[in-house]
């Protein structure tokens, strides 16, 4: 406000400003001087541009390529030289890809589940009860989730087809053969995601104050009762939260989604083996992956425009729980 | 009679036998510190088969050569040689590249594992800090749409891996786009002088591209982070130092940003780890043979069977983690102190 | 039926003995208030009798049974939290049900008491409001309906009144005897306010340093109590303090004496005592016709009057040398004095006082113990005459 009523005396009253024959570029540098707000104002405005740029960029390259026919797919500019929408179709004729999308979402909500309920019950631990040896307990479960995968691949292949065995009570005992099942790529999941949700889980769960628990179990339920029926209800954003970013990691995870299976729709390759799968022998179909990404890509997309809230307040509270 | 005591009820029900019932009894009569390790059994058990089973197997087999021949996976035991040999570099003819760099060319450090590692983790940090921090403080704001701009920042975080190898390959493949071209017919970063013709199988623009990917994908975890720091800041704070007529750059330097540097510090030690571990992507975009990540060593030996050869990179890698870990710890702790 | 027993129940924590062997018998139907200062060890007490915390040692029977190992939901107790403790994520109806929904009572059972309970706190047609909607009062009734729900043998409560504002307090205490009177239930109340305790409880359990110091009825513990703690914390203003030694001659302090047989007592000179006299007990010497058995005169001078409508009470000072300030009850030099509000009393001024020998407690100094409440030999029927004729001198 102040800045236009500037502007306009500026204009009206001095003369001798006339004969410098200000440009428009000039005029806003000589507001921008009286006025930084406009500067930080305008500054904001092009940091916020360039980053949603940066950002959404790639996902529009996706769809670019997607939708461009096979035939025109070189040099392509910024928008697409055909429209061939069919690619979306053909990448589910190629390969079993609504399968892979399956086997994901099949490992996501078995990993939320194995995780939700250890996380809760270590969280309703760390958070609510005292014991000793309780500090160094969360400092290794926390250290222990920042070990490189690649630290944990080769006894794991080992153990999950089979080949690990023991003697007990004088018959020797394979581990099972698990290779090809979820269960490789499960087991490590969350045994590698839990320490995140176990700190969310703590922090909301060492929310609640003690007298309900109490008051539920003078009611008449258990310790355990008492946390299913009273603690994890009250914290329901905490384990929505735990969920969301557990479901998310899964579908993010490349490693073990690569490694632990043979890439095979049937053998439970998560969209890793999908998208790799799309690699023929004889020819690379550009549009067909960009097609299968942006379908990927849709789930998660959805997840987070839902769950936004709870993805800042998960990350957040993991993090700096330290 | 209307007033019958159920607790009479309660405490007879107490004494009948099931085994339910006798279980439910049992864990109600542990003590505070048996029921707390009771619970905890599943978890730590899922933690010592996955994670600590397999660290202490890693090590082991690290002390034993690889299997030449036949159907052992390792050879004798040799103690402590796979580990002398891998840092004196004596291991390349097993691996796609040098462990650690022969010199100091450029050459040299983009034909090492370890350096090349470096290399991608100190930039990707580096420039996740700056973008992520831009983008809190444009998070910080309050506008119109604030929501959306949140969500299309957040939105490549969730990415999958694939897909995010998958964009960037897709971008950098020569020929099908505008950025990279062909000798013949060169596009815009050639002409530029960025990158050349064959990006994507030459070190040096890949791990640029890669590096480009990381920063991409997870600049968006530094910004949710400050932010969060940021928003935790007290707003009169800054009514303080605008009455008294500090500058918003003023006000940026002496409060946001000695408030908001435990939070960064703490931001970028989960950055490097998870920085140090990179693998996903380059599997995806390029290739191991062109860059050597430490994760890439372990899964490309680990594929050739050279199985005492892998576990011994897995537990120096797992070593590095944790000595720039505890680099990052008391330096933080060095930080912490000196801010109170 | 319903009387809680605890037999040498102890706790400790790591470095802290919260309860030390405690023994207590609360009858059946009894109304029992655990009183005593923050930290003393009665809301340990409680928890134990709800089964929340397991004692130490010792045994814990409810109604005959030996309960000390049974979870809580097995004892049938119900109980009443100092933070009131509603289930936010349910309305009024399900937090009352809460209970009977977890051992499966039929519908029909159910509502009708829920029902009953709801009229009985008056809470009829708020069942469907969710806690977050109802006032601190409301809400308080709604913790107490979900106690008398189940109808528990025994209630325990845990300061339930001390998050409300002072007015709904003294309305509620009266609402929680009715409901004793209503329910006839075994009720152990925990709380801090020695008033609370006094007027609503049949007995009293007076609680120190984890220790059971008197469990008596209320006026008992107030005109007899066990030892100083005792008479120190029941009691509002509390009753004064004065140190000094059993002679021949009686009680000889710092700035009075009161004369007395020792020997008729009972008592043996040359102990160091501690006598006790509450302010109401002291009195004007113009008044002294009104008390039956005055010792002599005291000279003291005015220091602070606090009218309070039905009574003044007057600070007195008992040596020109008194110490005033903020302990000043502690102080020897010191004594606080209820008197009548129509008193023509003034501040700073010279008054003359005497103490109702009747009305005089004797402290054993090191131990605490009382020694004996009111100076009338026990053994002599007419000596109020002869130790009258005594202080008359």
């Amino acid at each position: 406000m102040s800045s236009e009523s500037r502007t306009d005396g500026g204009q009206t009253t001095t003369i001798e400003d006339r004969p410098l024959k200000r440009g428009p570029f000039s005029r806003w540098v000589e507001n921008s001087i009286k006025n930084p707000q406009r500067v930080y104002r305008s500054m904001f405005y092009v940091v916020t541009v360039f980053f949603l740029l940066t950002t959404l960029f790639p996902f529009y390259w996706l769809v670019v390529l997607a939708v461009t026919p096979p035939r025109l797919l070189s040099g392509v500019g910024l928008y697409p030289p055909g429209f061939n929408p069919e690619s979306f179709l053909i990448v589910f004729e190629r390969v079993p890809f609504h399968w892979f999308m399956f086997n994901s979402f099949v490992l996501g909500i078995m990993t939320t589940v194995i995780v939700l309920v250890l996380a809760s019950l270590a969280g309703y631990v760390f958070g609510r009860l005292r014991f000793p040896g309780k500090t160094p307990l969360m400092l290794a479960i926390l250290a222990i989730s920042y070990f490189p995968p690649a630290a944990f691949l080769l006894p794991l292949f080992e153990l999950f087809t089979g080949n690990v065995g023991a003697v007990i009570g004088g018959v020797y005992i394979h581990s099972p053969d698990l290779f090809n099942t979820p269960w490789p790529m499960v087991l490590p999941f969350s045994a590698l995601f839990m320490p995140l949700s176990i700190f969310i889980l703590t922090t909301f769960y060492g929310q609640i104050p003690d007298g309900l628990e109490d008051a539920a179990r003078v009611e008449g339920t258990t310790r355990l009762g008492a946390l299913f029926r009273v603690i994890v209800p009250l914290s329901a954003p905490g384990v929505a939260t735990a969920g969301v970013l557990t479901f998310i990691s899964v579908y993010n995870e490349f490693f073990f989604s690569f490694l632990m299976n043979n890439g095979e729709a049937e053998n439970w390759a998560p969209i890793v083996g999908g998208i790799l799968g799309l690699q023929g022998q004889f020819d690379t179909p550009y549009h067909l992956m960009a097609a299968a990404s942006v379908i990927g890509v849709l789930p998660v997309a959805i997840l987070v425009i839902i769950a936004q809230e709870k993805i800042v307040s998960g990350l957040t509270a993991g993090a700096l729980k330290e | 009679m209307a007033t019958e005591q159920e607790s009479q009820q309660a405490i007879r029900d107490s004494g009948r036998s099931g085994p339910y019932v006798a279980a439910v009894r049992w864990m109600e009569s542990l003590s505070e510190t048996q029921f707390a390790y009771l619970l905890l059994t599943p978890a730590l058990l899922l933690l010592l088969v996955i994670a600590v089973y397999p660290l202490v197997t890693t090590f082991g087999m690290s002390l034993f050569a690889d299997a030449i021949a036949g159907s052992a996976n390792l050879g004798e035991f040799v103690g402590l040689q796979n580990y002398v040999e891998l840092l004196t570099n004596e291991k390349t003819y097993a691996l796609p590249s040098a462990f650690v760099p022969t010199g100091l060319s450029t050459g040299a450090l983009l034909s090492s594992a370890l350096t090349v590692t470096l290399i991608f983790t100190l930039f990707s940090v580096f420039f996740e800090t700056i973008i992520g921090f831009g983008q809190a403080l444009v998070l910080d704001q309050d506008f119109r749409g604030r929501r959306w701009v949140r969500v299309a920042i957040i939105i490549p975080w969730a990415v999958p891996i694939v897909i995010q190898g998958m964009i960037f390959y897709l971008l950098f493949q020569p020929g099908i786009g505008f950025l990279v071209g062909t000798p013949e017919n060169p596009a815009l970063l050639n002409q530029l002088g960025v990158i050349g013709f064959t990006p994507l199988a030459n070190t040096a623009d890949s791990l640029l591209i890669i590096t480009v990917a990381d920063i991409w994908k997870t600049s968006a975890f530094m910004a949710l982070l400050i932010l969060a720091g940021l928003q935790s800041i007290d707003r009169s704070l800054y009514d303080v130092a605008r009455v008294s007529g500090a500058s918003p750059w003023q006000q940026f330097k002496m409060i946001t940003l000695p408030l908001i540097l435990p939070t960064v510090l703490v931001a970028m030690l989960f950055r490097t780890i998870a920085a140090m571990r990179v693998y996903g992507i380059i599997e995806t975009t390029s290739s191991c043979q062109t860059v050597p990540s430490l994760s890439c060593l372990v899964v490309t030996s680990f594929n050739q069977r050279l199985y005492g050869t892998s576990a011994t990179v897995a537990f120096v890698t797992a070593a590095i983690i944790g000595v720039v870990v505890s680099i990052y710890i008391v330096k933080f702790a060095d930080a912490e102190g000196g801010a109170f | 039926m319903g009387d809680v027993k605890l037999e040498h129940v102890t706790k400790r924590y790591d470095d802290v003995t919260a309860v030390d062997d405690m023994n207590m018998h609360v009858r059946d139907g009894e109304f029992v208030c655990l009183v005593g200062p923050s930290g003393c060890g009665k809301s340990t007490t409680m928890e134990m009798v709800a089964g929340l915390t397991m004692p130490t040692e010792g045994d814990i029977y409810i109604s005959g049974t030996n309960v000390t190992n049974l979870p809580p939901k097995d004892r049938g107790v119900a109980m009443v939290f100092q933070n009131i403790a509603l289930f936010p994520h349910m309305n009024v109806y399900k937090n009352i049900s809460f209970g009977l929904r977890l051992r499966d009572y039929d519908d029909e059972e159910i509502d009708r008491r829920v029902e009953r309970a709801a009229e009985i706190v008056q809470l009829e047609g708020m069942l469907e409001r969710m806690p977050d909607e109802m006032s601190g009062g409301q809400r308080q009734r709604v913790a107490i309906a979900r106690a008398i729900v189940r109808n528990p043998e025994v209630f325990l409560m845990d300061e339930p009144l001390a998050n409300l504002d002072a007015k709904l307090r003294v309305h509620m205490r009266t609402e929680l005897q009715r409901l004793h009177k209503e329910l006839d239930t075994t009720i152990i109340y925990v709380t801090h306010d020695q008033a609370e305790a006094m007027t609503m409880s049949d007995r009293i359990a007076v609680i120190d340093s984890g220790q059971l110091q008197q469990i008596d009825p209320p006026l008992t513990c107030y005109n007899e109590p066990a030892n100083l703690f005792v008479a120190g914390f029941i009691g509002s203003p509390a009753m004064n303090f004065v140190d000094g030694r059993l002679t021949d001659a009686g009680f000889e302090s710092k700035n009075f004496s009161v004369e007395f047989d020792p020997a008729d007592l009972g008592l043996d000179a040359g102990t160091d005592v501690t006598l006790g006299i509450r302010p109401e007990d002291v009195y004007l010497a113009d008044e002294r016709e009104s008390v039956g058995d005055p010792t002599m005169v005291i000279d003291a001078v005015t220091d602070v009057l606090e009218p309070m409508g039905d009574e003044i009470f007057v600070y007195l000072l008992l040596s020109e040398d008194a110490e005033t300030g903020m302990d000043a009850q502690d102080s020897p030099d010191q004594l606080l004095m209820s008197v009548d509000p129509d008193s023509a009393i003034e501040e700073d001024e010279n008054v003359d006082v005497v103490l109702d020998r009747s009305r005089v407690h004797l402290f054993d100094t090191s131990s605490g113990e009382a020694l004996l409440h009111g100076l009338v030999a026990p053994a002599q029927a007419e000596g109020v005459t002869e130790t009258e004729a005594e202080s008359d001198d």
